[in-house]
C-alpha cells in the first residue's frame, strides 16, 4: 500500500507537470498525460474514493475531448489535476477531503455531482457524458458527416480527380469481389475475425476514398456495413444469414454505384450514382440496433465450439453475468476456473495462425498491352525463323553468325512462351464467382448443396475465363435446379440431406479440363429420349447409343426440367452452353449414372493465341487445320469413292460413307487434280460428325500464332483466321465448325460466302 | 516559418488510391520527395533503408496495423523521433485516442483536405 501511495504521489506529480504546459493541439503532451491517466487509474484502483474516482475519470474523458478536437480550452483539466491532488493529500493524511470539487467536475463537464453520493457516481457521469454534446463546443461526428460536400478545396473535376477516380473504380471493384469471397468463408466460420477483418477492411477503404472523391451514396453505404462489420469484429454482432445476405445486398449495390462511376467517368460526366440506398441502410441499421440486445452471446458461442466449455457453463456465466454487467464472459470463465486463460488464447492464435492468408505481388498490366506483346513476340519468333532460312544467311561461313543465331531462337522462343504464360491467370476467380451462385441459388431451390472446388490454381487463357462464366453458370444452375434433389427426397434415397456441386479443373496435354459434377438424381435415358422424340429431334426408330442420348440435351429447343423454375430451363438451354464452347475451340461430354449423379466434362484449349495445326497444300496454296478436330488422313483408293444420290460425294472409311469435301472447289481454287485418289482425305470431326477433306498434300505439323482476318473478313464461314508460317509467308486457318455448317447448307450459298475470299 | 517540404515523406496505405490522395495532397503542400508502403512491414524494410523525416499512415492495414507500426516506431532507437501522422476514418475515436497513448505526433480524420493537413504538419513541425 505504501508503494502505491508513492506511486500515486509520483504520478499526480507528473500528471501536474505536463498539464501545466499543455498546450492546445499538443498531441505527444496529451498522449503523455493520457498514459499518466490510465497508470493513476491503475494504481489507485484500492483508494475507494468515489469523489476522487470520478474526477479523475472525468478529467481522463476531458482529455479525451481535447485529444479529438472536440474542446481546445486546456485549463479544465489543470483545475482538475490541481484538485485531484488536494483530495490525494487529504485522504493521504487520513482526513476526508473538505474542499469543493464541483467547480472543478463543472468545468470538466460534469454537473450536479453530489458530493458522497457513492453509489450512483460512476452511472451520473457516464450519463452526463451522452447529454454534454449540447452543451459543450463540441463538434458532433453525425453533422460533420452531413457537411461533406460542403469542404473547402472540393472543385469540380479536375483531370487528376478523374484519374484518381478511375483508379478508385478498379480497386473498389477487386476489392468487392473479395469480399464476396470471404463472405462465403465467414459463413462456414461466422467467428474467424481475420475473414471479418478481410471484409471490413475493403468497405473501410471505400469509406474513405469515397469520401474523398464526393460520393456520397457509395460513401454513406459503405459507412453502414462497415459500422455493421465493426461490431461483428467486437464480437457484439453474431454473423448469420441475415447478417451475410445484407453485406452481399451491399456488395451488389456498391457495385452498381460504382459500375455507374465507370460509365460517368467514361462519357466525360460528373458521377452522380442515385441509387435509393435509403431502405438498405434502414434495414443496415435495424440489424445493429438489434444486436445492441444481446451482446456478448458470440464469445461464450465461440467457446463453446471450440470445445473449452460446455453450454451449460456458459449459461452459468451469463447469468453470473447479469449481476455485474460489466464483467467479460471470458473473465468470468477464467475466474471461475472453468477455463484457463492460456488455452482460450493458444486456440485463437493457432485458429489466426491457419487462416494467414498469402499476398501476391502483382502489377496491373493493361490487357490491350498483354495482347501486343503477345503479338509481337510472335512477329519475333517469324522473323527469326525467316532470318535462319534465308539462304544468303546459311551460306555464311561464320561460326559465330550460326552461335548468335541459335541464341535469338532460344531467346525469342523463351519470350514466347513467357509472353502467352503472362495471359494465363488462375481459374480461381471464376471458381470463387461460383460459390455465391450455388449459395443463391440453394437458397432460392429450397436445396441445400454445397459446393467443392479443386484446382482453382489451375491457370487458363484470361479471353477463355471470360468466355467460360456464363456456360459455367448455366451448367452449375442445372447441376442445383434439375440435378440436385430436394433434401426430402435425398433422406427418401439414403443421401445425406445436403447435395454437393463439386468444380474440378486440371490439366492434361495442351488442354484444360473443367469438371462440373453433382451427386443429384443423374440424367434420366429414358426421358431425354421421349422428350428428344416429342419435340422432333430424333425419330422414334434411332438407335442411340447412351452417350449419344446425353448429347440430346444439347441440342437446340431442349429442357429436362419438367417444371419451369426461377432458376433455369426457361428454354435457352445447353445448346448455348455448347455453343460457347465450341467457340472457344472446346469440347463438352457429359457421364452421367442414375440416382448417382451427373457430371460434365470441359476441356479447353490451353490458349486461344496459339493452334496445333497440320498445314495442307490445296491447289498450290497453304491451309492450316486444326490438328484438334483431325481424326486421321489417308490416300482414297478409287474402290473407297462413290456418289449418293441427294448427297453427293462420299469416300467410305473403314466401312462408313463420309461426306466429301472437295476444298479446292469450296475455295474456288482451280483443280490440280479430278481423281480422289490423286489426293489425300483428311477425316475431320464435329459434334458427333465427320467429313473428308480432299487436300493436295500435307505439309508438316507447326504451332502457329492466330492472327484475326481483320473486321472485313471476319464473318466468312470456314475461316478461323490467319498465321504467319515458319517461312513468313501467310496461311490461312480452317474452321472445323464452319466447314461442316457450309457442308450443311445450300452449297451455293457457302461458296457465295467463300468467294469474297478467294 | 514554412515547412521544410524537403524531408523524405513515408505513406502507408494499403488501397493505392488512397495513397495517391495522401500524396496528391502532399505534393500539393510542397513535399517532392514522397516513397510509399502498402502495409507496415514493408514500411518498417523502408524506414531502415531510407532516411524518413515524416511517416502518414493508415490505421487499418492487413498483416501490421497503423497503430502496430507506430509503436514498432516508437520502440526503436532510431526511428523514434520520426513524426508519425495517423490517418483514421471519421468516427473511430477509440482508435485516436490509442494512437495518441501509443505517441503518434498527429492525427487525420479522412477524408480531409490539404489545408487540415498543412495545419496538422504545421503542430508537428513547429509546435
Amino acid at each position: 500500500m505504501a508503494g502505491d501511495n508513492e506511486r500515486v504521489e509520483q504520478y499526480l506529480e507528473n500528471l501536474a507537470l505536463e498539464v501545466v504546459s499543455l498546450e492546445e493541439g499538443d498531441i505527444p503532451s496529451m498522449g503523455k498525460i493520457m498514459n499518466i491517466i490510465c497508470s493513476l487509474e491503475e494504481a489507485c484502483q484500492d483508494i475507494n474514493d468515489s469523489l476522487f474516482e470520478s474526477l479523475l475519470k472525468a478529467t481522463k474523458q476531458y482529455l479525451e475531448k481535447l485529444i479529438l478536437g472536440e474542446t481546445s480550452e486546456t485549463e479544465p483539466i489543470e483545475k482538475g489535476v490541481a484538485v485531484l491532488q488536494d483530495i490525494y493529500r487529504a485522504l493521504a493524511r487520513g482526513e476526508e477531503y473538505k474542499g469543493d470539487a464541483s467547480e472543478a467536475l463543472a468545468r470538466l463537464g460534469i454537473d450536479g455531482y453530489a458530493q458522497g453520493d457513492q453509489g450512483s457516481a460512476s452511472e451520473d457521469i457516464s450519463e452526463q457524458d451522452e447529454a454534454i454534446g449540447s452543451q459543450g463546443p463540441e463538434i458532433e461526428i453525425e453533422a460533420a458527416e452531413e457537411n461533406e460536400g460542403d469542404q473547402p478545396g472540393r472543385k469540380d473535376l479536375s483531370e487528376e480527380d478523374k484519374e484518381i477516380m478511375a483508379d478508385f473504380v478498379v480497386e473498389a471493384l477487386e476489392n468487392l469481389s473479395t469480399i464476396e469471397v470471404n463472405l462465403i468463408e465467414l459463413e462456414h466460420n461466422p467467428n474467424d475475425i481475420d475473414t471479418i477483418n478481410a471484409i471490413f477492411r475493403p468497405f473501410h477503404t471505400i469509406k474513405g476514398v469515397s469520401g474523398f472523391l464526393n460520393l456520397e451514396q457509395i460513401n454513406k453505404l459503405s459507412h453502414s456495413a462497415e459500422n455493421l462489420l465493426d461490431l461483428a469484429r467486437s464480437g457484439e454482432l453474431a454473423i448469420d444469414g441475415a447478417v451475410i445476405d445484407i453485406i452481399l445486398e451491399s456488395v451488389d449495390m456498391l457495385k452498381e454505384m460504382i459500375e455507374e462511376v465507370r460509365k460517368a467517368l467514361d462519357a466525360g460526366r460528373r458521377p452522380t450514382p442515385n441509387q435509393d440506398i435509403g431502405p438498405l441502410v434502414t434495414r443496415i441499421q435495424e440489424i445493429i440496433s438489434a444486436s445492441q440486445e444481446h451482446k456478448n452471446k458470440p464469445l461464450g458461442e465461440l467457446l463453446v465450439e471450440k470445445g473449452a466449455v460446455e453450454t451449460d457453463d456458459i449459461e452459468v456465466v451469463l447469468e453470473e453475468q447479469k449481476k455485474d454487467p460489466n464483467k467479460k464472459v471470458g473473465e468470468i470463465l477464467v475466474e471461475k476456473g472453468i477455463v484457463k486463460s492460456k488455452e482460450v488464447i493458444t486456440a485463437l492464435r493457432e485458429q489466426k495462425r491457419s487462416r494467414k492468408k498469402k499476398v501476391d505481388f502483382q502489377v496491373k498490366v493493361d490487357t490491350k498491352k498483354l495482347d501486343t506483346l503477345v503479338d509481337m513476340t510472335g512477329e519475333l519468333v517469324i522473323a527469326q525463323a525467316i532470318l535462319r532460312q534465308n539462304e544468303s544467311i546459311l551460306s555464311i561461313a561464320d561460326q559465330r553468325v550460326y552461335y548468335a543465331l541459335n541464341q535469338l531462337y532460344q531467346i525469342s522462343s523463351t519470350l514466347q512462351k513467357t509472353a502467352m504464360a503472362m495471359r494465363m491467370i488462375p481459374i480461381k476467380s471464376t471458381f470463387q464467382k461460383m460459390l455465391r451462385l450455388v449459395r443463391d441459388l440453394s437458397r432460392s431451390s429450397g436445396k441445400k448443396v454445397a459446393l467443392k472446388m479443386s484446382g482453382e490454381d489451375t491457370e487458363i487463357d484470361r479471353n477463355v475465363v471470360e468466355e467460360i462464366y456464363e456456360p459455367m453458370v448455366h451448367m452449375i444452375r442445372n447441376a442445383v435446379d434439375h440435378g440436385i434433389e430436394t433434401p426430402n427426397e435425398r433422406v427418401a434415397v439414403g443421401k445425406p440431406k445436403e447435395g454437393t456441386v463439386e468444380l474440378k479443373a486440371y490439366q492434361k496435354g495442351s488442354n484444360i479440363i473443367i469438371e462440373i459434377k453433382d451427386d443429384g438424381r443423374g440424367l434420366d435415358k429414358d426421358k431425354i429420349l421421349e422428350k428428344a422424340i416429342s419435340k422432333g429431334i430424333v425419330s422414334e426408330s434411332a438407335s442411340l447409343s447412351e452417350g449419344e442420348i446425353y448429347n440430346l440435351i444439347f441440342k437446340p429447343g431442349f429442357s429436362t426440367a419438367d417444371v419451369v423454375t426461377d432458376i433455369s430451363g426457361r428454354g435457352v438451354g445447353m445448346d448455348v452452353v455448347k455453343k460457347a464452347i465450341e467457340k472457344l475451340r472446346g469440347r463438352v461430354e457429359i457421364q452421367s449414372q442414375v440416382g448417382k449423379g451427373s457430371t460434365f466434362v470441359i476441356a479447353l484449349p490451353l490458349t486461344l493465341a496459339i493452334v496445333d495445326g497440320i498445314i495442307v497444300r490445296i491447289a498450290g496454296q497453304r491451309y492450316i487445320i486444326p490438328a484438334l478436330g483431325i481424326l486421321k488422313s489417308f490416300k482414297p483408293r478409287p474402290s473407297d469413292y462413290s456418289t449418293v444420290e441427294g448427297r453427293g460425294e462420299m469416300i467410305m472409311v473403314r466401312g462408313e460413307l463420309i461426306p466429301l469435301v472437295r476444298l479446292n472447289w469450296l475455295f474456288q481454287l482451280s483443280n490440280t487434280f479430278t481423281n480422289p485418289w490423286d489426293g489425300l482425305a483428311v477425316v475431320v470431326e464435329n459434334e458427333g460428325e465427320k467429313l473428308c477433306l480432299l487436300v493436295d498434300e500435307l505439309l508438316g505439323k507447326e504451332e502457329v500464332v492466330i492472327k484475326s482476318l481483320g473486321e472485313g473478313l471476319k464473318d466468312v464461314k470456314g475461316l478461323a483466321g490467319g498465321a504467319i508460317l515458319g517461312d513468313g509467308r501467310v496461311g490461312l486457318i480452317l474452321d472445323i465448325a464452319g466447314l461442316f455448317q457450309i457442308a450443311k447448307q445450300d452449297t451455293k450459298e457457302g461458296i457465295q460466302g467463300l468467294q469474297r475470299v478467294a | 516559418m514554412a515547412l521544410d517540404t524537403s524531408i523524405k515523406v513515408l505513406v502507408v496505405d494499403d488501397f493505392a488510391t488512397m495513397r495517391r490522395i495522401v500524396k496528391g495532397v502532399l505534393k500539393q503542400l510542397g513535399f517532392k520527395d514522397i516513397i510509399e508502403a502498402d502495409d507496415g512491414t514493408t514500411a518498417l524494410d523502408e524506414l531502415k533503408k531510407e532516411k524518413i523525416g515524416l511517416i502518414v499512415s493508415d490505421w487499418n492495414m492487413p498483416k501490421m496495423t497503423g497503430l502496430e507500426l507506430l509503436k514498432k516506431v516508437r520502440q526503436d532507437d532510431e526511428l523514434k523521433s520520426i513524426p508519425f501522422i495517423m490517418v483514421t476514418a471519421e468516427g473511430q475515436k477509440e482508435n485516436v485516442i490509442e494512437a495518441v497513448k501509443a505517441g503518434v505526433s498527429n492525427y487525420i480524420v479522412k477524408p480531409f483536405t490539404p489545408e487540415t493537413l498543412s495545419e496538422k504538419l504545421e503542430k508537428v513541425f513547429n509546435g
